[in-house]
């Protein structure tokens, strides 16, 4: 959708530990720290998270672990919009995001919210999805592009000259995603944007992510509670709990963690759990999806 | 209530018509309204405004509408013929005791009130009905070159409209399925009645300005220099019905200074 | 069979006004102390039909029964005494200054004394574990919390049925436990249950039958084993067995049911096959 060296990213990613000796990452967080306003307790304490583009990030953890105050955080919400007290660093593309206007901020980082009533502004989808490249100031003609190109990535061009009020959970959310892509940001930011939708709206997000990421590079970062599919679509999981990182790495190191994860209050995939009990698995091998699990069982029944 | 400032989509020579000229005929009614007081002139209006909702298509679907009005207007009526005061008397709201007499003018102009408000109203309601949103605010913005902030304001309060009832609705479904039911007609039982369903609502409609704030701060709103995707076209018709109106509307002012239309 | 259902529908239909009808043709029944989970698609009507047990919603034609009485004679807010509704967003009903005022309100609307208002009130607290909050803002507390006031503010009413519409929704694994094992001791207790919800984990944990609504009809009704051992039905309505069930479908040839419904039960099948091979093997 933008550069040809999004393709590129993509195909290096699986080789992204090379990868990180070369280039810079895209989104750097260095020992930064947050506490709301009136608040005793920081939110975020001594983050340090580094995201290479192309990567799709998970981030999961119970309810007040400040998973939430990490999106604000990236998005400029904190602390344009929302006042409190930050240390550290946070820089996007090699600039600290805290010296750049919310405008700005809005062109870099692309924001998915929870509810999808509360998060779509316009009366029409069209409408929705100009709001933002009308808002920077760009002529109608790149407007149209950016338009038609953003209904395509999020797969709803059928959904164009619809009113908003009608569509399904799944389908509002993905037009809050295509409005998104249409500022044509760096990094999409997404703040569990399935807790309110069905299986069948949850598989539609998911999907686009997926393809988004895999096909065409975006680099995601998703808090999610939904850690089966968390799992089988992320290339890193952060667990956070109290404001801190509890836990980081790829899915099958993190859900190995079985005693840490269900202290801190994480579901595990079922079939990562079984495996757990059951053993015999080596650590880069737990199997996370149902086809894992099956050949995982398998291999053990032979024995 | 909910679906009265809803656009509906259909394709009708209304429909197609620039957002300005229509409300230039909503003014113009408003205008011609106000001008005459004779009720035939006001009975006249009403037809035509109907006329005009049959011609969009959208007249079955403001019936509801129209009927919630209908009893304004018969309330309206009734005031106004009572409290008129002048006339021979045509009979007594009460009428053994001769009291609350009805006289044949106020009747009359009872039925003009009515008749103007019903048009004014609908007529604006058959603007809402025929004209997308997105070009209420393309007009407000470029034509009438009303601060884009205002405009926003407009198209987001119409969009949450029917959200707000939804939310009344589920509200006060929560509390009845407590055990609440609004009972007795005494006013300070009744307005302290409704602290249960209007509380919650007044905390979801804050939570969800707030969140909606966030969505706008995201996508770039900061009321710096904004384009539009759209441009609002006149078309030959347009220009021809606007001018069309005009007319009318002088026309009006020159027969009601005439001494037409008045009662 | 004499046995009295708590809730029966007969023949149920129902439309929004002139519009396509939401439900069609239900009928059904449940016992007393059964749990009973209602899944389907958003759209497919479970939060419809439930709004009939309490009558929200009025059958446009059929019959609703409660206890055996026909809901269309009865007011909302008596049948607040005999089902008890917890609504997917505690956001919906909060509006008193204190977590105990909050489940408190039910029971001034049924006029009951003081006394009695005050034990309630405290044993429905005590039993979603929020005795020591009794006195803070409900909004000082986290949305779990507000969902746990929810369910005590019904709670507390006593009824025999409690209705549940996706209790455990925007809330995090730990918290929807919590509720879920509120729920689960109140069935034991003898309540009937009836819950919905989109998560098939909890359905497979805490239901001992579910209703599958799809397109506002029943397309399935059973217990949960044999409704999710038969994925073709639930797949009509895009819905899946949990990720356990699935797995232990694919091992039918090493003789494992296909209806195994959490994680524990598929680990003791596994573990008494293995030593039961290691047996006959030494």
């Amino acid at each position: 959708m933008k550069q040809s060296g999004n393709f590129t990213a993509a195909a290096n990613k699986r080789h992204y530990s090379q990868e990180r000796m070369v280039t810079l990452a895209l989104l750097q967080i260095k020992n930064f720290s947050f506490s709301y306003p009136r608040s005793a307790q920081p939110a975020l304490q001594g983050i340090n998270i580094s995201v290479e583009k192309g990567e799709f990030i998970g981030i999961t953890g119970p309810t007040g672990a400040g998973k939430s105050t990490l999106t604000y955080c990236l998005n400029g919400i904190i602390p344009h919009f929302q006042g409190g007290s930050c240390q550290g660093r946070i820089s996007l593309g090699g600039a600290s995001i805290f010296d750049r206007s919310p405008a700005q901020i809005s062109r870099l980082v692309g924001s998915v919210f929870q509810d999808p009533e509360a998060q779509i502004i316009s009366p029409e989808v069209e409408q929705e999805l100009a709001f933002g490249p009308e808002n920077l100031g760009f002529p109608p003609a790149e407007i149209e592009q950016r338009i038609g190109k953003a209904l395509e990535l999020a797969g709803i061009p059928g959904l164009r000259n619809r009113p908003t009020v009608n569509l399904s959970g799944g389908e509002k959310q993905r037009v809050a995603i295509a409005a998104a892509l249409a500022m044509l940001p760096e990094i999409l930011v997404l703040d569990e944007p399935t807790s309110e939708l069905d299986p069948v709206g949850t598989d539609e997000i998911f999907q686009v992510l997926n393809l988004l990421n895999k096909e065409h590079g975006m680099t995601i970062i998703m808090v999610e509670q939904k850690t089966e599919q968390l799992a089988a679509y992320a290339d890193r999981i952060l667990v956070f709990n109290e404001g801190r990182i509890a836990l980081e790495g790829e899915p099958r190191q993190v859900f190995a963690r079985r005693r840490e994860l269900e202290q801190i209050g994480v579901r595990i995939p079922q079939v990562a759990r079984l495996a757990g009990l059951l053993g015999g698995y080596e650590r880069c091998t737990l199997p996370l999806t149902v086809e894992e699990g099956h050949l995982y069982l398998e291999s053990i029944l032979r024995r | 209530m909910a679906a009265v400032a809803e656009y509906i989509s259909r394709n009708s020579p209304i429909h197609r018509l620039n957002p300005l000229t229509k409300m230039i005929w909503a003014l113009s009614i408003l205008g011609v309204g106000l001008l005459f007081n004779d009720y035939r002139y006001l009975l006249a209006l009403l037809a035509s405004v109907l006329l005009v909702a049959a011609a969009a298509g959208v007249l079955r679907s403001l019936l509801p509408a129209a009927a919630g009005l209908t009893v304004f207007a018969l309330i309206l009526l009734l005031i106004q013929a009572l409290f008129y005061g002048q006339g021979q008397v045509l009979f007594y709201l009460v009428p053994v005791s001769n009291r609350l007499a009805v006289t044949g003018p106020g009747l009359l102009s009872g039925i003009a009130m009515a008749a103007r408000m019903m048009a004014l109203v609908l007529s604006f309601l058959i603007f809402l009905a025929t004209t997308r949103t997105r070009d209420i605010v393309l007009t407000l913005v470029e034509k009438l070159k009303v601060p884009y902030d205002y405009a926003f304001m407009f198209m987001t309060a119409l969009r949450f409209i029917p959200a707000f009832f939804s939310e009344v609705r589920q509200v006060s479904e929560a509390q009845q399925a407590r055990a609440y039911a609004v009972e007795g007609w005494n006013p300070v039982k009744k307005i302290r009645a409704y602290a249960p369903v209007a509380v919650p609502l007044v905390l979801l409609s804050l939570n969800k300005a707030d969140q909606l704030a966030m969505a706008m701060e995201t996508r770039g709103y900061s009321g710096g220099l904004r384009t539009c995707l759209r441009e609002a076209k006149m078309g030959v018709a347009d220009y021809g019905l606007s001018v069309l109106l005009a007319l009318l509307l002088v026309g009006s002012a020159a027969a009601r200074l005439a001494g037409y239309g008045l009662m | 069979m004499q046995r009295k259902a708590r809730i029966k529908v007969e023949k149920l239909t129902y439309h929004y006004g002139s519009g396509q009808p939401v439900l069609k043709n239900i009928s059904f029944e449940t016992g007393k102390g059964e749990c009973i989970a209602l899944i389907g698609q958003n759209g497919a009507g479970k939060t419809t039909l439930a709004k009939h047990f309490n009558g929200l919603h009025r059958p446009s034609s059929g019959k609703v029964y409660i206890d055996g009485i026909d809901t269309t004679s009865m007011k909302v807010s008596e049948l607040a005494r005999k089902v008890g509704f917890v609504f997917q967003n505690p956001d919906h009903q909060i509006f008193h200054d204190t977590v105990a005022r909050e489940v408190a309100f039910g029971l001034r609307n049924l006029r009951l004394s003081r006394r009695e208002i005050e034990e309630r009130t405290a044993a429905a607290l005590e039993a979603v574990g929020l005795t020591e909050h009794c006195r803070t803002y409900p909004f000082n507390l986290s949305k779990g919390q507000r969902q746990r006031i929810a369910l005590a503010s019904v709670l507390a009413m006593q009824t025999e049925t409690i209705v549940l519409d996706e209790p455990t929704t925007g809330q995090d694994f730990r918290e929807s436990v919590q509720i879920m094992e509120i729920v689960r001791k109140l069935n034991e207790n003898g309540h009937t249950i009836i819950f919905i919800t989109h998560d098939m984990s909890l359905v497979a944990r805490y239901a001992r039958r579910v209703l599958v609504l799809c397109r506002g009809e029943i397309l399935a009704d059973g217990d949960v084993r044999s409704v999710f051992a038969a994925p073709e039905i639930l797949k009509k309505t895009y819905l899946r067995p949990p990720q356990i069930t699935n797995l232990a479908r694919c091992l039918g040839r090493h003789s494992i049911p296909p209806d195994v419904l959490g994680v524990r039960e598929l680990y003791e099948l596994l573990v008494k096959m293995r030593s039961e091979k290691i047996g006959c093997c030494s």
